[in-house]
Parts: structure tokens; C-alpha cells; sequence
């Protein structure tokens, strides 16, 4: 292990491009990543901490927010980071269509979390419900229960649209 | 009594599908000889409401017999008094099954051992069963359900009593980025006594959602049941639905079905063995597997244009021929290969990961095939189920490669059975991509046949995985049953952890990797 340690501290690379296909988005991504930590040292004191709620999603959704704090989208250097409970969060940010057997927790962990919160849905079953939408078992969508502050539609979104779309989100707040 | 007695009804085969009907009295004695006398696994059970034809409800039972590519299907008809002769008392596999059938048809398990509710918790209306075709709900028995506050019919969580015993109650909101689930548990000390799993947080309707919108945009749905089978689940649902249809696919479609399996297959194991190490603290490896998982991701949203490798299929073939892109993925993989075996050296060199891994949740072989676990839990336990040899579809009769059985059953043993699944992965990959075929993507499909029925299957990353469509007297979906191998998997895990200390669960539950979503439908 101490071989692989030396081997990744001699080797350049620490992450790799977001796109490897188009350098320049890549590039503009990059930038804006850059942007977005500045909006959040300004905003929230160099952190915002987020709380990931699934309430029905199919699980891809989950697995874009964990692969945004993977060594290649690595939020946490920009202060963004995932917490393990609504304590702690001043985001929620909620994915699937809301289950009608999660409601009930969605609804308390809302409450749990300390104002002021923002509420993000993720994912097009969050936004709307999605395919989902017509089913007896989901109440269709996070605004049929909860304030909803910001959308991010996709099924599901990429790493790098979650984090666009929280870039734009905040410097609209700062405005 | 013996088979002699057994009157059969009608049978009648098509394809490798043998439908067997019996009377009511006798489908306990038909599923018990079958899987006796045969050494026969039970796939998976459900019934379907088709009292618009044939004016009773049916229950099914799917065998598939050992060492033969044969599934015998025995089924019956119910009567008006909606019961029949529970079977988990002689296969023990039938036990989740039988639960589901009653909240979902109302349909009574007589002798079960315990027939309370397991898909709809405590707030759902009793005698209310959604999959019922003339089932309603009215607004306000949804609102108390979504409450979720009175109970109309109570849960009772097993009660373990005793000096130094406390419960643990924990979810269905956990601390990481996880799906939704509530486990209680039972500990003395530090040590696990006992678990209980309370699931089904997540269930959608899909069956009932899968009857509504028709098999075409079903395709779509069977991509979202859960995100990192994407690819199993749809390959399975059209599969089911071709054959129900009678269509034959082109050499080429089969062949990027067999791909798109194997590439989710390997970022889903690699990604998994990385996230083993979350489990053990070990932050070098874990950054590693999703860094490779990552490149994977990419690697797919690049060939497919999705990360999840959905749009891909279609009913008949495939939408998106990316053969064409070899070049692409015969490099990604050389990389990926340097990198995971990297990877694995560090592991297998890390003695305080190993200590972690070695004699932790040990599930064994003979609790692993009572309870009919399939996939990468039940390999490592040493039992050989792996639909690509067992049920040989798509290419799989074309391609080499070795089903790898480990023997403990242990945490580490999982790992390894992944590890030497990845491999076999990589090699059925670069084979696939060696071969020529001709250009024709799907077949066509004009219309479905009434009345028909057929299963479709595959082997996801987690294990066998089913779908049983039948199609009405128009052409449209009467039954749309799915299984995922969480649903067969779930039950094994409290097995598994009992005995084990309480901070080593997450570790076990890794291991496994099951999905909620596809378990709770």
C-alpha cells in the first residue's frame, strides 16, 4: 500500500478532465467550478454542506451524487460536501418521485434540518415524477410535498449538470 | 402420495418454457416433487389476476431444473376462497414470494409461517390489493397512507428479550449516500443477535405501472426499476417480450446485448470491490475503484451516450450500434486493466484490510440455497447458479468463460468472486469485439400476439434476474411480473451478519451490494 501511496504522490495526475472529448467545455467547466467556490466562501463562510435524500429513486441518481466526491469531480476541494445527517445540512437535496412510503420520513428529515435550508430536487422523478409519475405509489414529484428551491432534471443528471446547476443556483442567491 | 396421484390439467411447451397446470389441491405437491425429484431452483412465483377470461385468479411457480436449460412453470387456478397450500414450508425460497402475492392479490398462503404484510406497510388500506384489476383507491386512503401514521394493519417487528439485549433501530434516512431501508437490530453488546430488515420503502407500483403504459414504453420503465442494472433489467423485460411476440434477433443485436451486460457487469463489480473498502476504512482503494468506475462511466456515456447505458435497447434489438466504437473500448479497457490490477495487488496486500474481510458475514451454503440466493452471493458461498451457463441466451453459448466458485461465504470471498467475475468480464468483452457480424440491429415487431405468455431473463451484476409478461386479449399487458435477484438476496443478509458486530453491518451490506429499488419495485 505504502508503494501505491508513493505512486500516486510522485504521479502527476491527480484528476482527470470532466470531459475528455471536448477540451474546451472541459475548460469552461473547470472555470466555472472555480466560480462556484467563490460563491460559496462569499455565501456560506467557505461551506456548504448538503444532505442527500433518496425517496424512490432507482438509485442512479444517488450514485451521480456519489461520484461528484470520486477523485475525479472532487467537490469537496470547492467546499461542498455530502453529511450524514439533516443536522448538519443547510441543503437537501432530494431524488425520486417520492414514494408514498417515504413521505413520511422526507417530511421529518425537512424538519430536522435547521433553517435556512434550501431544497433541491435531483433527478426528472424528483422534478416531476418522471416516468414514475402515474403510479398509485408516488406522490409525484418533491414540490407535492416540500418548498422546492432548484431543479436539476435528467435521468439522471451527470456529475458535472449537478454541479452547474448548483453554480447558477447560488450566484442567483448572492444577487 | 406420490406423482401418480397429480392429475395434470394441460401442459404445453414453447421454447424452453414447460407450462404445467394443475388443480389447486395439487400445485403444493407438484412445486414440492419438482424441486425434489429434480433438484429444481426456484426462480421466482406471482400471480396474475385474469379473471377477465378466465374468471379466477392463477398463481405460477418457476422452476428452472438443474444441469438443463428447461424451466417447468406449474400453475392452477384459484376459486372464489382465494387461497391455496402455502409451499414455503417445503421450499423455504417460496416465503418472501407467497407474502407479496397476498398484499398484492389478496390471495391467502394457507400454512405459511408468517404471511404478514411485506410490500405495503402499515398505513396501506386493509383488503385493498393494488395489482387486482378492478382495484381503485380513493384520495383519502392515500393521504392516510402517505401519512403514514395510522395503522390499518399493524407490523410486528420480532421482539428479542433477554439480559444485556437492546434494540438498535436504524433508517429508513441513513447517514451516507444510500437507498432507503429501516433495519432493527438485536445486539448483545457489540455482537449482532438478530436483524430484521424492514424494506420496500422505495415500491412504486412498477408492476401495476408496467400494465398501463403498454410493452413499448415498458422498455424505458424497466431501465429505471434500478440505476446500475439498467442495461440487465431491459435486456431481460424485451427479451420476455420478443419471445412473446416470436421474434427472432439478428446476430448483432445479441452480440451488443452480451456487451452492454458485460460492461455493466464490470463497472458495477469494480465499482463494488472499491466500495468494500469504504467499508473498511481504507481510503486508497476506495478512491481508486471509483476513480476506474469513473473511467468506465465515461467510457459508456461515450459509446452509448448514456452512463447507465440506457436508450440502448429496443423491443426487437438494440437502437445504438456501437461495435463500431471497438477501437474506444479495447483502450479504455487496456488502461482499466493496469489499473485494477493495481488495485487488487494493493488489496490483496493490505493485511488490515483483509483481517476486516477474512471470516466477516458468512453466509452459508446451505442457508444460501434454501433461501434461493443467486448471483455473486450465492458463488461465493460455493453454490454454482450463474444464468449465462445455467440458461445460455444472447451469446453467452458462443463466448468462453468460467463461472468462479469460492467456498467460505465470507466478506472476502464476495470480494474475489467479483474480482475474477471482473476478469472474466474483460475477456468476454475483448472477445465479443473480435468478432464479426452483419449489420442488422433489430428485428421487427408489428404486433403482439393475444393472450401469450413468456419469460425473459438475464444475468445482472447482482445474479439472475426474471420478467414474466403475458399479454391480454388485445395485445396489451395483462401481467408484467419482475424479480430482481435483491428480492431472492435480502432475506440471506440477516443470516449473514448474525454473530457479527454491529460496525462491521455496513461492511457485510457492501458486500452484498443488494438494491432496494429492485427488491421493492
Amino acid at each position: 500500500m505504502l508503494k501505491q501511496i508513493i505512486r500516486n504522490l510522485l504521479s502527476g495526475k491527480k484528476t482527470i478532465s470532466i470531459s475528455q472529448e471536448d477540451i474546451a467545455s472541459a475548460r469552461a467547466a473547470l472555470a466555472g467550478l472555480e466560480e462556484l467556490k467563490t460563491e460559496i466562501d462569499s455565501i456560506y463562510s467557505r461551506s456548504i454542506r448538503i444532505r442527500q435524500v433518496d425517496a424512490g429513486s432507482c438509485n442512479a441518481c444517488e450514485w451521480e451524487c456519489t461520484a461528484l466526491t470520486n477523485p475525479v469531480y472532487d467537490v469537496q476541494r470547492f467546499g461542498i460536501d455530502f453529511v450524514a445527517s439533516p443536522r448538519h445540512a443547510d441543503m437537501l437535496l432530494v431524488t425520486g418521485p417520492v414514494s408514498r412510503q417515504m413521505e413520511l420520513a422526507l417530511r421529518k428529515t425537512y424538519d430536522a434540518t435547521p433553517d435556512p435550508k434550501f431544497v433541491v430536487a435531483c433527478g426528472d422523478c424528483a422534478v416531476n415524477g418522471g416516468i414514475y409519475n402515474s403510479s398509485y405509489a408516488v406522490a409525484g414529484g418533491v414540490s407535492k410535498i416540500l418548498p422546492v428551491d432548484l431543479v436539476i432534471p435528467g435521468c439522471p443528471p451527470s456529475p458535472q449538470q449537478i454541479i452547474t446547476a448548483l453554480l447558477a443556483f447560488l450566484k442567483q442567491q448572492h444577487r | 402420495m406420490n406423482t401418480q396421484e397429480i392429475r395434470i390439467l394441460s401442459s404445453q411447451t414453447r421454447l424452453n418454457e414447460e407450462y404445467i397446470e394443475v388443480a389447486k389441491d395439487d400445485f403444493r405437491l407438484t412445486c414440492v416433487n419438482i424441486f425434489r425429484k429434480h433438484n429444481a431452483l426456484l426462480r421466482l412465483m406471482f400471480a396474475a389476476d385474469e379473471r377477465a377470461e378466465t374468471g379466477c385468479f392463477r398463481i405460477y411457480a418457476v422452476f428452472s431444473v438443474k444441469d438443463e436449460d428447461r424451466f417447468v412453470i406449474v400453475n392452477s387456478a384459484l376459486g372464489t376462497d382465494c387461497s391455496y397450500q402455502s409451499i414455503t414450508p417445503d421450499i423455504p425460497a417460496a416465503h418472501w414470494y407467497e407474502r407479496e402475492i397476498k398484499d398484492m392479490f389478496g390471495l391467502m398462503p394457507i400454512g405459511h409461517p408468517s404471511p404478514g404484510r411485506l410490500v405495503l406497510h402499515e398505513s396501506f388500506p386493509a383488503g385493498s390489493h393494488p395489482l387486482r384489476k378492478d382495484w381503485s383507491i380513493s384520495d383519502s386512503e392515500l393521504k392516510v397512507w402517505s401519512e403514514g401514521v395510522v395503522e390499518n394493519e399493524p407490523y410486528n417487528f420480532m421482539k428479542v428479550e433477554g439480559e444485556g439485549i437492546f434494540e438498535i433501530p436504524v433508517g429508513p434516512v441513513h447517514a451516507g449516500i444510500i437507498e432507503p431501508g429501516h433495519f432493527r437490530f438485536s445486539a448483545i453488546g457489540e455482537t449482532i443477535f438478530f436483524l430484521e430488515a424492514k424494506l420496500f420503502y422505495t415500491h412504486k407500483g412498477t408492476e401495476k405501472l408496467f400494465e398501463k403504459i403498454g410493452f413499448e414504453k415498458g422498455v424505458q420503465l424497466s431501465e429505471r426499476v434500478s440505476g446500475t442494472s439498467s442495461f440487465a433489467h431491459s435486456a431481460a423485460y424485451c427479451m420476455a417480450v420478443e419471445r412473446l411476440c416470436g421474434a427472432e434477433l439478428p446476430e448483432r443485436a445479441l452480440a451488443i446485448r452480451t456487451l452492454a451486460l458485460e460492461m455493466e457487469r464490470l463497472y458495477n463489480h469494480i465499482g463494488d470491490i472499491g466500495n468494500m473498502c469504504a467499508g473498511t476504512g481504507l481510503a486508497v482503494g476506495y478512491a481508486k475503484g471509483a476513480l476506474l468506475k469513473e473511467e468506465l462511466m465515461q467510457l459508456n456515456a461515450r459509446v452509448t451516450g448514456s452512463r447507465y447505458l440506457r436508450g440502448v435497447n429496443t423491443l426487437g434489438g438494440v437502437k445504438c450500434d456501437f461495435l463500431q466504437k471497438a477501437e474506444d473500448i479495447n483502450s479504455t479497457l487496456d488502461h482499466i486493466t493496469i489499473g485494477y490490477k493495481q488495485m487488487m495487488d494493493m488489496l490483496q496486500q493490505s493485511v488490515s484490510h483483509l483481517e476486516r474481510l477474512e471470516t466477516t458475514g458468512v453466509l452459508s451454503k446451505d442457508i444460501a440455497k434454501s433461501l434461493g440466493v443467486t448471483g455473486i452471493a450465492a458463488r461465493a458461498s460455493g453454490l454454482n447458479d450463474d444464468m449465462r451457463a445455467d440458461h445460455p441466451h444472447l451469446l453467452y453459448h458462443a463466448l468462453h468463460f468460467e463461472s468462479n466458485l469460492m467456498a467460505k461465504g465470507d466478506v472476502y470471498a464476495r470480494m474475489m468472486a467479483r474480482a475474477a467475475d471482473a476478469e472474466c468480464s474483460i475477456s468476454m468483452i475483448r472477445e465479443i469485439l473480435s468478432m464479426r457480424f452483419d449489420s442488422r440491429l433489430a428485428a421487427d415487431i408489428h404486433k403482439v400476439p393475444a393472450m401469450q405468455q413468456a419469460l425473459g431473463y438475464a444475468e445482472s451484476p447482482r445474479g439472475s434476474l426474471f420478467y414474466w409478461v403475458r399479454s391480454d386479449s388485445e395485445g396489451r399487458p395483462l401481467r408484467v411480473k419482475l424479480r430482481s435477484p435483491s428480492f431472492c438476496n435480502w432475506p440471506a443478509m440477516p443470516f449473514a451478519v448474525h454473530g457479527n458486530i454491529v460496525p462491521d453491518f455496513p461492511l457485510c451490506n457492501k458486500s452484498f451490494n443488494l438494491s432496494y429499488s429492485g427488491c421493492d419495485m
